[in-house]
């Protein structure tokens, strides 16, 4: 099937009648039906709290907005969410055979989908809003010529922590994980290659290095963690339902978060701050990716451009606090002035910034995982 | 009974029993006080008496698509594992059966491998043979770590019966099968029901391999019942129906036990 | 199931019977059970020797090595693997002894107490059992978490302050314990429920006329008669809990997980499931080998149950 399938994909590649229009769009494979002959049941892979506005867990006005142009078009009951905690488990997922239409995620596995053949490109000209979006971004997301990761939502990961319990001269870096006098008042993420960037950081492997460690660097980061894992309260596996109340009631007083959790914290005036630590911060971007057999072509990219339009760009930023690949966006259009600044979410570019690790491809990514499970099977 | 136990020790028994009682059904019923609280997060102090809940649960489609699912997988399985369960039962208690102790041991072996090996055993073969993941195989899944539990149910019931009332109804002309559907069947019916009823438990309250082998999108009951302890909005209809659950599926062991009972001493006399 | 249809069965006639009969009917079960359970364990087994793997691009070649990787002695340090297992083993060896420490006297007073109401009240411990399993751990989640029903009902009563959960109740060895325990007593009490129930009253009678006190009696008698339903029971329990995972992951914290869930945990997360399935080849080895050792005790229980 696979090489009668290649063999037809050259064919009519030569022939040019899949119609495209060159440039960016992808070499042809299949010929495709049209939209009105799809399924259009988008099976999606996503983080929670990204379910498309209109489905039954974002309902209520003041949600997130994305995604509210394709539900109004065809319905929210075609659209089924598989929710990831981590992205190994995204990868994992998609490997293991589970076949999705559309899925989000992060740039540091790009390669892996790609080589894997799991995923297929875009045709960027069926997204409008695809030219709006930041160019070293949109770069970012290109592999062997083809834009294969359309990028969405990027924001940092730090240290979240209560500042009416955590003594300020402890909270300096990414060390404040180690700190014994908190043990049982942090929880670190289910994210296990990320540990491993912290521990990274900590030890002073930061930059490139971080996702390029030797086999010593891998063995020293292991042994930190395997340090600090008892620490830990719990991992926590869902922001909304681990992370959010556990900081919020006191459980928990050290985490690793992302920007969005220190926001809600604002929102509700509790005292919480989110760490600048002396390594720097993580940061990351997310996206777009194609199910290579996806049976519901156009409607996956309509679906994309009704989270990469402008609407709902800004609808994450002024909701999340995330950074948006939307180059568009007015300083004047951002709700939040002063968080805005701070994060300096409107400029993607602090991404590759000093200060700030970019969590990147890892060509040991399977020696770290294995490593990550040495970890938390060597507790207690 | 004094010879067992005295006055005093029936008291310290007794009270103990009491205790024990409590312990088991004291998480039951806080479980089904919660699905009434007017909170997202079950904790005391009681924030008051609300039935939203239900309402909520009984109005989201995910939830009781997830239930309807499982409800569907549970009856199929119970019929297919107690229709195997008979097929086994039978050749094992027939006379001639080569291999019998080989054929024993494979058939009760599901009982002692663990639900996780062989859950990621399927999804091994499942990606092996490039097809996908799907409630096909969480029902033939199902179905293999129900099958011992039928065909322990079932064999019993075989062995009390005497071999001449069926024999009889051969010498009267009937040949195999019709002995079987007019005189066997209808004497292990209570075995049967008994057998429906386990495979169902067993396959409605499934968690390792639903978790592996169910698809996007079609979540079995206590699949959806683990994502949605990690939603909080999802929660308290979570508990909701899980109260209901709870509540049925006790009604449902009594009566079973209690009709199969009386079905036993029917047949019995 | 006591109760026979007919009292005395009639001498057997000779007759020559069908040949084979209906040993047939056997074949669709066990095809079955070879093609859902038994190939995918053998392919867990390739798997574990790197002659199958699902690793892109990662060439197959038959390898000892991630066996003698995991199997003590490793050279100097634990394997990591194996060190969860060993606490793993811990917590399911204790929860069992405990479970039937706790569900003897339990079946005591159903054996000899209880007399009449005996079976009802059987059922009276024994329908929590069966309702889902799933939902009694999350039950269990909310009466042991931080701001759950035990600490918030300490702090209103002001035996700790608000806000000051008991470090141990949630995320723990006990919490795992508690819960596992919790869902196995019942059963533990059937295999020695039905030994003690079927107990000639006339042997304990016949001691206690030759002398011997209630605690004698029961040591030299009761107590030896009902071990094989003991073991029994504590087999019930030792064995699920040898594979379980799902408890830990709700109510267990960084040092209370178990082996089953470096398992769940290796073909969730990480592409290596080659590892993976080294690990869950040897809970079925595990599990295999406390059947050859313990299977004996059941195999008399179940033809004590059956006639």
């Amino acid at each position: 099937m696979g090489a009668a399938g290649l063999g037809g994909a050259v064919l009519l590649g030569a022939c040019g009648s899949s119609g495209s229009s060159g440039g960016n769009s992808p070499s042809p494979t299949t010929k495709r039906p049209p939209i009105g002959k799809e399924p259009g049941k988008l099976s999606i892979l996503e983080w929670d709290g990204y379910q498309a506005f209109g489905t039954p867990t974002n309902k209520k006005a003041g949600g997130l907005i994305a995604g509210e142009d394709y539900t109004k078009k065809y319905g929210a009951d075609g659209l089924t969410y598989s929710l990831i905690v981590n992205d190994s488990e995204a990868l994992n997922k998609v490997r293991s055979g589970q076949q999705f239409d559309v899925i989000h995620p992060c740039i540091e596995n790009l390669q892996d989908y790609v080589h894997d053949g799991l995923v297929q490109p875009w045709n960027t000209d069926l997204i409008p809003s695809f030219k709006n979006l930041n160019p070293a971004l949109v770069k970012g997301g290109q592999l062997d010529g083809q834009q294969y990761f359309i990028p969405w939502d990027w924001g940092y990961g730090s240290v979240i922590y209560r500042t009416d319990k955590v003594d300020p001269a402890d909270a300096t870096g990414w060390e404040l994980f180690w700190n014994p006098k908190y043990k049982g008042r942090i929880s670190m993420w289910n994210g296990n290659t990320t540990n491993f960037e912290i521990a990274a950081l900590k030890l002073g492997y930061g930059g490139k290095a971080m996702d390029h460690l030797s086999d010593d660097q891998l063995n020293n980061a292991k042994n930190a963690l395997i340090e600090q894992y008892p620490l830990n309260k719990f991992l926590w596996s869902s922001e909304y339902s681990d992370l959010q109340p556990a900081l919020q009631n006191g459980d928990v007083w050290v985490a690793y978060s992302w920007q969005d959790q220190w926001v809600y914290a604002k929102e509700k005036h509790l005292p919480m701050a989110y760490m600048n630590p002396s390594q720097g911060r993580l940061g990351w971007y997310c996206g777009f990716m194609l199910g290579k057999d996806t049976k519901n072509y156009y409607h996956a990219h309509e679906y994309v451009e009704s989270f990469v339009n402008h609407k709902s760009c800004l609808s994450l930023t002024n909701l999340f606090a995330y950074g948006s690949a939307d180059a568009t966006i007015e300083p004047s259009e951002i709700t939040n002035k002063a968080v805005a600044k701070s994060l300096d979410i409107g400029n993607p570019n602090v991404l590759s910034s000093a200060d700030v690790h970019l969590q990147s491809w890892e060509p040991n990514e399977a020696a770290v995982q294995q490593a990550w499970e040495e970890v938390t099977a060597s507790a207690g | 009974m004094s010879a067992a136990v005295g006055r005093l020790g029936k008291v310290i028994l007794g009270g103990y029993f009491g205790l024990m009682v409590v312990f088991l059904y004291v998480p039951l019923v806080v479980l089904v006080i919660f699905a009434f609280n007017n909170a997202y997060i079950p904790a005391l102090p009681y924030s008051g008496f609300t039935t939203k809940w239900f309402h909520a649960a009984f109005s989201n489609t995910d939830l009781t698509g997830a239930l309807k699912r499982s409800a569907w997988l549970a009856l199929l399985n119970g019929a297919a594992a107690s229709l195997l369960g008979v097929a086994a039962a039978l050749a094992m208690t027939g006379r001639r059966l080569f291999l019998r102790s080989v054929w024993t041991t494979l058939l009760l072996l599901p009982l002692v491998v663990p639900y996780i090996v062989l859950a990621i055993g399927m999804v091994i073969v499942i990606h092996q043979l490039g097809y996908q993941a799907s409630l096909t195989a969480v029902l033939a899944g199902h179905i293999v770590i129900s099958l011992p539990y039928s065909i322990l149910v079932i064999v019993p019931r075989l062995r009390t019966l005497d071999e001449s009332i069926v024999e009889a109804a051969r010498d009267l002309g009937a040949d195999n099968v019709r002995a079987f559907l007019l005189v066997t069947l209808p004497l292990i019916v209570p075995a049967l029901i008994s057998s429906a009823l386990i495979c169902f438990t067993i396959s409605f309250d499934e968690f390792a391999i639903a978790s592996f082998l169910a698809p996007p999108g079609s979540p079995t009951y206590p699949v959806f019942l683990y994502s949605g302890t990690r939603t909080p909005a999802l929660e308290p209809q979570v508990i909701a129906l899980g109260a209901i659950v709870v509540v049925f599926s006790i009604v449902l062991v009594v009566a079973g036990d209690v009709s199969r009972r009386v079905l036993e001493r029917r047949l019995a006399t | 199931m006591t109760d026979r249809p007919i009292a005395e069965a009639p001498p057997r006639r000779l007759r020559l019977r069908p040949r084979g009969g209906r040993a047939f009917l056997i074949a669709p079960p066990v095809l079955v059970v070879l093609a859902v359970m038994v190939a995918p364990i053998v392919l867990i087994a390739l798997y574990s020797v790197d002659v199958k793997t699902n690793l892109p691009f990662t060439p197959t070649k038959f390898t000892w090595s991630m066996w003698k990787d995991f199997l003590p002695p490793s050279g100097k340090f634990p394997n990591p693997f194996w060190h969860r297992f060993e606490i793993s083993m811990v917590i399911t060896v204790v929860v069992s002894l405990i479970a039937v420490a706790a569900a003897y006297p339990l079946a005591y007073f159903l054996a000899f107490v209880s007399r009449r109401s005996r079976y009802t009240l059987l059922l009276l411990i024994l329908a929590p059992f069966f309702t889902s399993y799933l939902l009694r751990v999350i039950a269990w989640k909310i009466m042991l978490s931080n701001h759950g029903v035990i600490n918030t009902a300490l702090w209103d009563i002001h035996l700790r302050s608000h806000g000051d959960g008991l470090p141990w109740l949630i995320y723990s060895k006990f919490s795992v314990g508690l819960v596992l325990f919790y869902s196995w007593v019942p059963f533990v009490a059937v295999p020695i429920f039905v030994l003690l129930d079927r107990l000639d009253p006339n042997l304990l009678e016949a001691a206690q006329d030759l002398g011997a006190g209630r605690v004698t009696t029961f040591l030299r008698v009761t107590l030896p008669l009902s071990l094989p339903g003991v073991i029994a029971g504590f087999v019930f329990v030792l064995i699920p809990t040898t594979g379980e995972f799902i408890t830990p992951l709700l109510v267990g914290g960084p040092g209370s997980q178990m082996f089953g869930n470096s398992i769940q945990s290796f073909f969730q997360d990480t592409p290596n499931w080659n590892y993976g399935a080294v690990l869950a080849l040897w809970l079925v080895g595990v599990v295999f080998v406390m059947l050859l050792v313990f299977g004996r005790f059941l195999a008399t229980d179940l033809r004590e149950a059956n006639s």
